[in-house]
Parts: C-alpha cells; sequence; structure tokens
C-alpha cells in the first residue's frame, strides 16, 4: 500500500506543498491561471502553526476503517481499491459535515469546487493526488515538498527503512560509536531561538 | 479586565488598552495579520530562497538533502551572503536617501529659495564646514551652506572616493578599514555596488559579497545616517535636553489633534510651526477644539522631541492603536516604517492620512506633496485638513487612555560633552572608577514576534541595575520613555555607581540620543572617547543591543555598529542561520577581522548578562577592575 508520509521534525512550513495541491485540484493545472479561476481553487493540505516556529502538514490519512465513509449518509465517498485512496464524489456530497465531525485529522473542509455545477459548499480533503499516481506520478505536495517532510512510498518500505535507521543507532549506542544527528545543529539552534523568541515574557 | 491575550501582545498599557477597544471595533492589527502568516516559510526565515533571476526562484534544502544549490549553482553561503547584502543595502539606502533631502534642503535654503526653513545652528554649521576644509572666516553662513551642502552632494557621488566623516573615526579602527578594503568610498556607489555583485552570476564568494556589506554599512554610519544628523542640526537646532510626554495619553479629547510618523524632520518641523500659527489657531477655536495637539510616532517623533520637546504618541506597533483612540483627526507621514494598513483603520474612524511624500505614496489615503520652496504654506494646508477632520470627529467613538508619562530626551552629542563640562573625561574617570561599568547602547524597533517593548525594558533595567550606562535612539528610547525610565528619579532603579552620577548631573540613567539616524551620534561619542584613551572603539567598555529589531534599516546599523567595533546583540533572528559559514563568520569570524562579532539573544534577560560579560572583558582587558554583577 502506498501512501504520503509526513515527517514533522523536517518541516519548515514553506507552504510550497499548499500552492502545489491547490494548483493540482485546479480546473486549468497551471498556476498563472488558478490564482484567477473561479471558485478559487483550495489546498487540501493544510500547514499549521504548532510552537515556536514548528509546522505540522495535516492531511487525510486514508483510513482503514474509514470513519468518513461510515457516517456518510450519501454515500459520497468511496475507497479506491486499488490505491487505498478515500475518494470524494463532490456531486453526491450534501454538505453536512458528517465526514468531518468524526474525522481524527480533521482534514476535511467545506469549500465550493469547480466540479459542482451548483454554487455550493462540498467536503475537500486530500485525494493522494488521485490522477496523478494512477499515471506513475507521485502527488504534487510530495513533488513541491524539498525537505523531506513529505514523502510517498509503500508503508511497509517506509517502515523497514525507520526500523534499519533505529537498529543502526541502537547499534552505535551499544558499540559506544556517536551517532550522527537526524537535523543538522544550526537548525537545531534555530528552533531553539525561535522557541525562545515566542516565549519572550511570557510568565514562567 | 483587558483579555490575556493583549496582556501577551504588549507591556504598554495604554496600547493595551487600545488594543481592546481595537478588538470591540473589530479592527484587524499587525498582531492579528503575524498570526494569519504563521507557520511563516523557513527558506524565508534561514534566507536560503532566491529569486534573482528567471531561472529561479531556488531554495536550498537546510537539512543538506538536495537541492544544495540553485539552478546557476549557488550555494546556500552564496544566498545568505546575498539576501543579508541585499537588506544592509535596502537600510542604507533609506537612511542615506533622508540625508540626501536634507541635504539638499540646506542648499536651497542657502540659496533662498525654501519657506519655513534656515539655518538655525549657525556654530554648528561652521564646525562642519571647518571638518570639510571650508573656509569659514568672513563669509555669511547662506555661503557657507551652499559650500558646504554641495561638499556633501559629493558624498553622494564617485569623484571624491571617500567620505568625511569616517575621519571621525580613531586611527586604529581607520587602519582596520583600510586594510580591510571597506573604507566606504561614497554613498550612493557602495549600495549600487551590491545590487551589482548580488544579482545573477556575479559575486559568490560569501566572505567577498559580506565585506561589501559592511562597506556599505558604514557609508550609512559614518556617511548617509551621519550627514542626516548633523545636517538636521544645522537646518533645525542640535538638541539640548529637554522635558516631554509620551504614549497615547498624550492626545486630548477637546483638541484637534495631529499625529506625525514617520522620519525625516523637514515635514514634521513644519506641521509643528504651523500648528502654533496664530491664524492656524484661530481656525481650530472657530471649529470649536480648544487648540491643537500634536504628537510624534516613529522616529520623526524622535526628532521633533529631541529639538522641540514635542510629545510622543508611541512607537512603531502603536500607528495603528493610536488611530483606533477615535481621537486622531490626522495622521501625516513621509516615509519608512508606514503600515499600508494604516488606511482602511483611518477610515473607520474618519482620519484623515496624508501622505507627503513622493517616495512613499498608500492608495486610499489623502496626497498631498511635500515641497521644500512652499513647505510653510504646505504645513498650514496640512493642519487645515486636520482642523476639518476634527468637525467630523465622533466623539462615541473615542477612547483615549490617560495618563501620559514623562520623559526627557535631547541628548545630543554636544550636549552630553555640555553636561560633563566640555570633555568626556568625566565620563572616562567615572568607567575608570567603576561607577559606570560600561556603556550600552539599545536601539531599534518594535516587532510583534516580541512582546512590545518587554525586550528593550527588560534589558535597559537589567543594565543599569548594574550600572551600566544605556543610551538609546528610535523606537527603543520611546519604549523606555513609556516606561519612566527616561526621567532622573529613575536613577533609583541603577545600581550605586551609576545612580550617583546621574544624581549629580541631574539626568536619568539612560539617556535618548534621537532618532535612528541619530546612531551616528553614538558613532561620534564613541569615537570621542576611545581617541582620548588613544584606544580603538573596540577596545571600550561598551555594547549595542537591538533587542526588538525589524526593518532593513536596522540590519545596516547592526552591520555599521560591529563594523566599527561593537558587540552587538540582536533579539529577533535575522535570516542567516541557513549557512553555517555565514553564521560563524557573523558569530565569530568577524571578531577577528573587525573586532566586533553579532550575537542572537531573545530573551533580554540573558542579552543583558551577554552584555555585561563583553563589558567586563573589555574592562579587564584594559586593565579596569571589574565591578560586581547584581541587581542593586
Ligand atoms: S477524511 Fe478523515 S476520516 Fe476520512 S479517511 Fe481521511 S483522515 Fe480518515
Ligand atoms: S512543502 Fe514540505 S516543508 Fe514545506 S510546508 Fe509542506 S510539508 Fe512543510
Ligand atoms: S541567481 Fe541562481 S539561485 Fe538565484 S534564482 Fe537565479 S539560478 Fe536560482
Amino acid at each position: 500500500m502506498k501512501t504520503v508520509y509526513i515527517k514533522p521534525e523536517n518541516c519548515i512550513g514553506c507552504k510550497h506543498c499548499e500552492v502545489a495541491c491547490a494548483v493540482e485540484h485546479s480546473e486549468t493545472k497551471n498556476l498563472y491561471s488558478a490564482i484567477s479561476e473561479e471558485p478559487l481553487p483550495i489546498s487540501k493540505i493544510h500547514v499549521m502553526p504548532t510552537f515556536g516556529i514548528m509546522a505540522y502538514p495535516g492531511k487525510c490519512m486514508h483510513c482503514d476503517p474509514t470513519p468518513c465513509i461510515q457516517v456518510c449518509p450519501s454515500g459520497a465517498i468511496s475507497r479506491d481499491k486499488e490505491t487505498d485512496t478515500i475518494l470524494i464524489n463532490e456531486e453526491k456530497c450534501i454538505g453536512c459535515g458528517m465526514c468531518a465531525i468524526v474525522c481524527p485529522f480533521s482534514a476535511v473542509l467545506f469549500n465550493p469546487s469547480w466540479r459542482v455545477s451548483v454554487d455550493r459548499d462540498v467536503a475537500h480533503k486530500c485525494d493522494n493526488c488521485f490522477e496523478r499516481i494512477t499515471n506513475d506520478l507521485i502527488p504534487a505536495c510530495v513533488e513541491a515538498c524539498k525537505t523531506g517532510a513529505l514523502g510517498y512510498g509503500d508503508i511497509n518500505e517506509i517502515i523497514r527503512e525507520e526500523r534499519r535507521a533505529v537498529g543502526k543507532t541502537a547499534a552505535q549506542l551499544a558499540a559506544a560509536i556517536p551517532v550522527e544527528e537526524k537535523i543538522p545543529e544550526l537548525l537545531k539552534v534555530w528552533r531553539d531561538l525561535a522557541l525562545s523568541m515566542s516565549q519572550v515574557g511570557e510568565k514562567k | 479586565m483587558i483579555k490575556e491575550e493583549f496582556l501577551e501582545r504588549t507591556i504598554d498599557s495604554t496600547a493595551r488598552k487600545s488594543l481592546e477597544k481595537a478588538d470591540q471595533d473589530r479592527i484587524e492589527t499587525v498582531w492579528d495579520r503575524l498570526e494569519s502568516q504563521e507557520p511563516q516559510c523557513g527558506y524565508g526565515l534561514l534566507g536560503i530562497c532566491c529569486r534573482n533571476c528567471a531561472m529561479g526562484p531556488c531554495r536550498i534544502d537546510p537539512f543538506g538533502n538536495n537541492p544544495t544549490r540553485g539552478v546557476c549553482g549557488a550555494d546556500a553561503d552564496t544566498l545568505v551572503a546575498r539576501n543579508l547584502a541585499r537588506m544592509i543595502a535596502a537600510g542604507a539606502a533609506a537612511h542615506s536617501d533622508h540625508g540626501r533631502d536634507i541635504v539638499e534642503v540646506l542648499h536651497l535654503t542657502a540659496l533662498g529659495k525654501t519657506s519655513g526653513y534656515q539655518i538655525t545652528d549657525e556654530e554648528k554649521l561652521k564646525r562642519i564646514a571647518g571638518e570639510y576644509g571650508i573656509n569659514v572666516d568672513g563669509r555669511v553662513k547662506e555661503e557657507i551652506a551652499k559650500e558646504l551642502a554641495e561638499k556633501a552632494m559629493d558624498e553622494y557621488g564617485m569623484r571624491k572616493n571617500t567620505l568625511q566623516f569616517a575621519e571621525r573615526a580613531p586611527e586604529k579602527r581607520k587602519e582596520i578599514w583600510k586594510n580591510l578594503g571597506i573604507w566606504p568610498r561614497s554613498i550612493d556607489r557602495e549600495i549600487v555596488e551590491i545590487m551589482h555583485r548580488t544579482t545573477m552570476g556575479v559575486d559568490a564568494d560569501f566572505v567577498n559579497i559580506l565585506l561589501q556589506g559592511l562597506r556599505v554599512s558604514l557609508s550609512d554610519g559614518w556617511g548617509g545616517s551621519m550627514i542626516a544628523t548633523e545636517f538636521s542640526d544645522i537646518l533645525f537646532g542640535t538638541p539640548t535636553p529637554k522635558e516631554s510626554f509620551v504614549n497615547l495619553g498624550v492626545l486630548k479629547e477637546d483638541t484637534v489633534n495631529i499625529i506625525v510618523h514617520g522620519h525625516n524632520p523637514l515635514m514634521s518641523e513644519m506641521v509643528v510651526d504651523a500648528s502654533r500659527d496664530a491664524e492656524i489657531i484661530k481656525l481650530a477655536k472657530q471649529k470649536g477644539a480648544t487648540g491643537i495637539t500634536l504628537a510624534g510616532i516613529c522616529c520623526t517623533a524622535n526628532e521633533i522631541l529631541m529639538r522641540k520637546g514635542i510629545p510622543v504618541a508611541g512607537n512603531f506597533l502603536i500607528q495603528e492603536l493610536a488611530i483606533t483612540t477615535g481621537a486622531v483627526d490626522a495622521m501625516v507621514v513621509d516615509y519608512q516604517c508606514i503600515m499600508p494598513s494604516l488606511v482602511p483603520i483611518a477610515d473607520c474612524y474618519q482620519t484623515k492620512l496624508i501622505t507627503t511624500s513622493p517616495k512613499a505614496k498608500i492608495k486610499g489615503a489623502t496626497h498631498i506633496e511635500f515641497d521644500p520652496e512652499r513647505a510653510y504654506e504646505i504645513g498650514k494646508e496640512i493642519v487645515k485638513e486636520a482642523i476639518e477632520a476634527y468637525g467630523n470627529r465622533n466623539p462615541d467613538r473615542v477612547n483615549i487612555p490617560n495618563h501620559p508619562v514623562k520623559m526627557m530626551a535631547g541628548f545630543s552629542a554636544e550636549a552630553i560633552l555640555g553636561a560633563l563640562g566640555g570633555t568626556v573625561q568625566p565620563l572616562i574617570d567615572a568607567i575608570v572608577a567603576g561607577k559606570i561599568r560600561g556603556i550600552a547602547a539599545i536601539v531599534g524597533c518594535n516587532n510583534p514576534k516580541i512582546k512590545q517593548d518587554y525586550g528593550h525594558v527588560t534589558l535597559a533595567k537589567r543594565l543599569i541595575e548594574n550600572n551600566v550606562l544605556v543610551i538609546q535612539t528610535g523606537c527603543s528610547a520611546i519604549a523606555t520613555g513609556k516606561a519612566g525610565l527616561l526621567v532622573p528619579e529613575a536613577a533609583d532603579q541603577a545600581g550605586e555607581g551609576l545612580k550617583e552620577i546621574a544624581n549629580a548631573l541631574g539626568v536619568p540613567p539612560i539617556l535618548h540620543m534621537g532618532s535612528c539616524v541619530d546612531i551616528s551620534r553614538i558613532l561620534t561619542v564613541a569615537a570621542v572617547i576611545a581617541k582620548e584613551l588613544n584606544v580603538d572603539i573596540s577596545d571600550l567598555p561598551v555594547a549595542g543591543a537591538a533587542p526588538e529589531w525589524m526593518t532593513e534599516k536596522a540590519v545596516a546599523i547592526g552591520a555599521y555598529v560591529v563594523a566599527s567595533g561593537i558587540f552587538t546583540v540582536l533579539g529577533p533572528i535575522p535570516p542567516v542561520l541557513g549557512s553555517a559559514n555565514v553564521t560563524g563568520l557573523l558569530t565569530q569570524g568577524l571578531g577577528d577581522v573587525v573586532g566586533a562579532t553579532f550575537a542572537v539573544e531573545p530573551d533580554p534577560e540573558k542579552a543583558a548578562e551577554l552584555i555585561i560579560k563583553h563589558i567586563d572583558e573589555k574592562r579587564k582587558a584594559l586593565g579596569l577592575t571589574t565591578p560586581p554583577t547584581g541587581a542593586s
């Protein structure tokens, strides 16, 4: 099963993913024309501030079992078995908000969409860039993210890699070999300073 | 009860009240906009994006993976250095262009072509003319001023190849600049050269770029800014100590209230004069007002405070809140630090927002263009607009936070020397005796990323407690003014030694030296002390700090202060941490080169510790004893 995975420690809050997502889901799929579309395209990945300058790119995690499918009264939400993608049929969506209420990741937003003929708000959320992944492309946000905060791959493969890294660290620690830092020193300094800056004058 | 959220934004009690009012009136402020900008882009914060050509925009992965270079091959060091150099150039351009406007008006005034201006300080005119080698004997002031202004114009050009005021630096410092090849040749030239060097495919060596960055900063501190200060003194008078009041409480319910905001004294001085014109005051009274209240914001406030004792409404983050009092009939702006957001806010309260500079228009504002040949008439026109607007004021929407705070300002280099009896020797004696541990210049802006004024005020308090004499300019000085620290009685909050000296002289433990271009006054004083001791500026127990900086001008200032040999602590993080090499150079490497470095420390308590440690090290090197640390 392939999926978009998030490494929050690598997110620097640049919002490139948001722009790429909005363009990908626009009618014209072109930055320069997308910005004057009516309705304006919106991003389905949401980069949120957390603390200090740490940001988190939140999106639909394509759950299974799938709370949103279970509650959707109009049958607008479905699973694509091939890609394990949860898809919304916007024409069928009645904008009731049930999916948003049950979504554990607060991933669903309501906005107009160029895909529905009548001007009304429908559910928007990540569709794994369905058109792209079924054409051998990686999702737009992953392509846009240059810091490695977003990746795309087989979930077991990703876990295997992570496990290998954990194993290596454990072995190095056991053998008293210094462990190389995952995050460059200066970035840590930056994040510490920014955290301290956001707390200046706060009551301790 | 004021909402917790507003208490967290500022320590200025009048600002807190106005934030509450802004909230009730549904006014969006700078703090709200910062919130909607968050998270801010890490590439920008780290300085590793470039859009200097159309192969880009490019950015570098700060985690060390691909991309490590822009399309052209520029790496993080080059990108960060180029971006920083451009910030310094923009800051230097702003100060220097302000200086240029003053020079032009001095020239026109000498030719008798202006209205409202005169050569006020003839003694200073002659002194500065002397520095430029101009013969002053038996010549009328207009003739001297004309020649001086023309000489100053050459400082902006490419024929002279040196800056006169840089000669004020001590010999050792001048040697350092010459040996490094960073002696400034001319004001405009260094700025233009930065723009050239940082365009696609020119200078890629981060050290070389940063050295030019230092050179352009010197052309600001010892050039454009110093010209702005000295020539303003000639036109409007050299400041002397005087009392005034500060915070939003200076506005009055029953007067026409005018706020001047921006930087250059050319416009604000005329508004001051016009608001004192008998015919104009009569007009205000006819409209039912009891008179005209004029107050300032940002550095133009400091200019007219220093010379005329005009009250100050607040510093940078007060500009929007001032209008939300509903009591500002006109806000008159020239340039720099003017938020475009003033237009919609002014609209909500029938405040006339008047732009005056052809260089700084804002859509939606009324533009009354400033013209030195009709300056006084234009000043009157502006005040009349305010009187007109007073008639439209809605009293139900007025809410002025009361209780303005008393403050003292006007400490020009000349005034400080005057207070010391004509020489810096008493100050040196106090430093040697350890009564004054050292001197720290706290300068710079407000930045909504730091609780307003908290950085300035906390740092200043810690330093004076430890007998460090604090000198200030800009929005930083307004912050401590609002906190009640710019009065002689504040000496009680200082350590024993500093308290004794301040009391003996009848001055505050913190000296307000003027606007941001007046940091040149600080350089002048530092140079005088160093020369008196026959040492370099970098040998002195002095330090600089910008605890809440935000503009590019502050970057230029930081650079020239460090390039002049003064250790400087920044509060907000500059966009350089994307390059380990540039960061290393700024925080360490520069020490070996110019004898001073930058440090970044957002927490003012810790910044105070850094500064005291630095001062004590310098004292030790000079063979002076170290007074004990700790609050009084
Ligand atoms: S919308 Fe929410 S509940 Fe539905 S699949 Fe995505 S993350 Fe899960
Ligand atoms: S593109 Fe990557 S680093 Fe940038 S905000 Fe999105 S997830 Fe974070
Ligand atoms: S100058 Fe180089 S780094 Fe900058 S935008 Fe052009 S190619 Fe990219």
